[in-house]
């Protein structure tokens, strides 16, 4: 009997995850309409746009969020939130740009990118700790987190800046090099994006993610052990922000002790923007990168086009806004549907149709 | 005596006792906490995330959040400042700027409630949004002379007393919220709705009505904010007030408002306002810079809220040790310890720690 249940559960969840997907198709598909109506319209008026240097500009900037955002989209796929990951990438920064130096020789950037991944994986650790045995919610521990590790931030730049020309040449050239003709951002959030696909998609981490978003108390009986992944999707995040806090200090080259402040909320939005649900359980790695991306150039075209950059943060606010109740109301037209069908094909005697017939056969 | 159990034993008297020991630690090393003076600086420096504090309190109440409040700040602030710049009177230009951080709020709400939609979500981008709008409005100019009323009101004292008037206005905002909070049936409302949402809507609350008024006043007390700072700092500027959001939703949560909905008081959120500002006040006279008083408010904030649920696990722990203890003093063998960590799968591990020992 109880092996029947299973069964059922399982087929209830496959063709639920299909549906999940359907609809994470779609939003992603419209994303990228919207990304390509606006890279259009912008090719075509702004000669600004279509320089190579703009274009390549642009695509580095959206590199550096669409990392973080990729690392923070999945803890809040887990219906968790991160608010330290600006923090974690402004210490990581200045961290990396600092000690890497002391490594030289060909292993300088293995290290740098090793000691970025666990120095962020450190921090987001800090976090799941909070939230495993302290028993804080992830809002008001990364809130908390948020203080510290902005006071560590200052203490550990004690009051000077980074600049580019100490950082070590292969971080400071980071940012122009570019292999195939393309930029090393764009690789490594290529990267990112793939390999966090491919864990959220295949792996049994994965899986556990979205039961836990889409429902945890469910998921603890599904044996999902849930004190494990918070600390693997925080560490997950935290190294994600520390590997953006490295491309940080390339970047921008000059590294202070408000590095990353602004960025908490712009990984959120770009997650949001994108369709990763606040409520856990609905999105893609992919949704962030696109979110990412869309936030970029919209920022990109109000600068060129010189409206006002004051009007940048109405406009993102606006977009944050727009993008949120437009997969509210489709989430919810789409739902509607599936469910009457659903129903139907578990219950098909209740079917309309059929009743009618056996109402018409009865009679006749 | 149940009563007074109950009082001894509640979250604000436990923020009580940790504000006496700031005070006391604070007065032993640096003895200039308790002079007028720095009572004064600290309340002044105080009254804006208090203000802002007391709005956000009733929303987190009802389980949702207003992320906005610093957005309708700089709004209200900037256009309240725009308007006495270009000769409006006083009155007016206050009059207006409330009326525009009451329409922020309403937005807000509606936006939640009537399209159902996240409130971290919807309040991020409102505060984009109106934080944008009075960039739109000063650009990058800040208004730096006022009307001597608005001064006043944001700088000076009471009079006979040195008292400062906003941290008046302060206190008898947080009076009205408190009789509001707890002693009306919308106070009421908030709890059920912050509790159990559907639960509420069963018992015949008007939930969304609920929500939409908590964000419409937590806008409003934004409103007020922006105006104390007009006369606090005397400067209007886009952006104005933004550092003071997270500070104050930790206030708020230091308070004993579950950030989950349905707890909370408001005496809690003024007492734990109180306490921040001594202990950044103590951490300030002793020469701790702005990072070791923000790190000394994230850690007040893990110890207040992380330490009573792992005091509770710490403690059932050690009555499950002691229990099992027992057991096996009682002649329990290896059965029983077998009974016991299939039964209760955490204290397995404890089961056999004891065994061995």
């Amino acid at each position: 009997m109880s092996a029947a249940i299973v069964t059922a559960d399982v087929a209830g969840s496959s063709a639920r995850r299909g549906r999940i997907g359907t609809l994470a198709r779609r939003s992603d598909t419209a994303l990228i309409g919207l990304i390509v109506i606006i890279t259009l319209v912008a090719t075509a008026t702004l000669s600004d746009f279509r320089t190579l240097s703009n274009i390549n500009n642009l695509l580095n900037t959206t590199a550096l969020i669409a990392i973080v955002a990729v690392g923070e989209a999945v803890v809040i796929l887990a219906r968790q939130i991160d608010l330290s990951v600006g923090a974690i990438v402004g210490i990581c920064a200045y961290l990396v740009g600092e000690w890497s130096g002391h490594v030289s020789g060909p292993f300088g950037p293995v290290v740098g990118v090793l000691l970025a991944l666990g120095l962020g994986a450190a921090f987001g650790l800090g976090n799941a700790l909070l939230v495993n045995v302290f028993k804080m919610p992830a809002i008001i521990a990364t809130l908390a987190t948020l203080s510290i590790y902005t006071g560590l931030q200052i203490i550990v730049n004690n009051g000077s800046q980074l600049y580019l020309t100490q950082v070590p040449k292969w971080l400071a050239g980071l940012r122009g090099n570019a292999w195939f003709g393309i930029g090393t951002f764009i690789w490594i959030a290529v990267i990112v994006l793939v390999a966090v696909s491919f864990i959220l998609r295949r792996t049994r981490f994965g899986r556990d993610i979205y039961a836990l978003g889409s429902n945890p108390e469910a998921a603890v009986y599904l044996g999902v052990k849930i004190r494990l992944r918070t600390y693997q999707i925080f560490a997950l995040c935290g190294a994600l922000a520390g590997l953006g806090g490295l491309m940080y200090t390339s970047q921008f080259g000059n590294v202070d002790a408000t590095a990353g402040s602004g960025m908490n909320l712009t990984v959120i939005a770009a997650a949001v923007v994108g369709g990763v649900s606040l409520f856990g359980g609905a999105g893609t790695a992919l949704s962030a990168v696109l979110g990412a991306l869309l936030l970029g150039e919209i920022q990109n075209v109000l600068e060129l086009t010189r409206i006002s950059i004051f009007a940048e943060q109405t406009l993102q606010g606006a977009a944050i806004v727009i993008a949120v109740a437009v997969y509210a109301v489709v989430s919810r037209r789409l739902r509607r549907p599936v469910r009457r069908e659903a129903f139907l094909s578990e219950h098909p005697t209740l079917d309309p149709a059929a009743i009618n017939a056996a109402g018409g056969a009865a009679n006749g | 005596m149940d009563k007074v159990r109950r009082l001894v034993l509640s979250w604000e008297a436990g923020l009580v006792i940790l504000a006496i020991l700031v005070v006391i630690i604070g007065q032993a090393v640096d003895h200039d906490l308790i002079s007028s003076y720095n009572l004064q600086t600290t309340a002044l420096n105080n009254v804006i995330l208090l203000c802002l504090a007391l709005g956000v309190a009733p929303v987190i109440m009802t389980g949702d959040i207003d992320l906005s409040i610093v957005g309708t700040l700089a709004l209200s602030g900037v256009v309240m400042g725009d308007l006495m710049a270009h000769g409006t009177s006083a009155g007016l230009a206050i009059t207006v700027g409330l009326a525009i951080s009451l329409v922020c709020g309403l937005i807000n709400g509606l936006l939640v409630v009537l399209f159902d939609l996240p409130a971290l979500a919807v309040t991020l981008g409102t505060m984009g949004a109106y934080t944008g709008i009075s960039f739109l409005i000063l650009g990058g100019l800040a208004i730096t002379t006022f009307p001597s009323s608005v001064v006043s009101l944001g700088s000076s004292n009471l009079t006979g007393t040195q008292i400062p008037f906003a941290v008046v206005v302060v206190l008898v905002i947080a009076a009205i919220m408190a009789y509001l909070v707890h002693f009306t049936t919308w106070g009421k409302s908030l709890f059920a709705v912050g509790g159990s949402r559907k639960a509420a809507l069963f018992s015949g609350i008007a939930v969304n009505r609920v929500r939409i008024t908590t964000f419409v006043i937590s806008g409003f007390l934004a409103g007020v904010a922006g105006l104390l700072f007009l006369g606090n700092y005397q400067t209007a500027q886009a952006g104005m007030g933004a550092s003071q959001l997270l500070p104050a939703i930790t206030a708020v949560i230091l308070g004993g408002v579950s950030a989950y909905g349905g707890t909370g008081t408001i005496p809690g959120v003024v007492i734990a306002a109180i306490l921040l500002a001594l202990l950044q006040s103590a951490l300030g006279l002793h020469g701790f810079s702005g990072e070791g008083q923000t790190m000394a408010v994230g850690f007040l904030l893990i110890i207040a809220i992380g330490a009573p649920p792992l005091g509770r696990s710490a403690r059932d722990w050690w009555r499950r040790r002691r229990a099992d203890v027992v057991e096996i003093a009682s002649g329990g063998t290896g059965e029983s310890k077998g009974g016991s960590t299939s039964t209760s799968g955490a204290s397995g591990v404890e089961v056999r720690s004891t065994a061995v020992n």
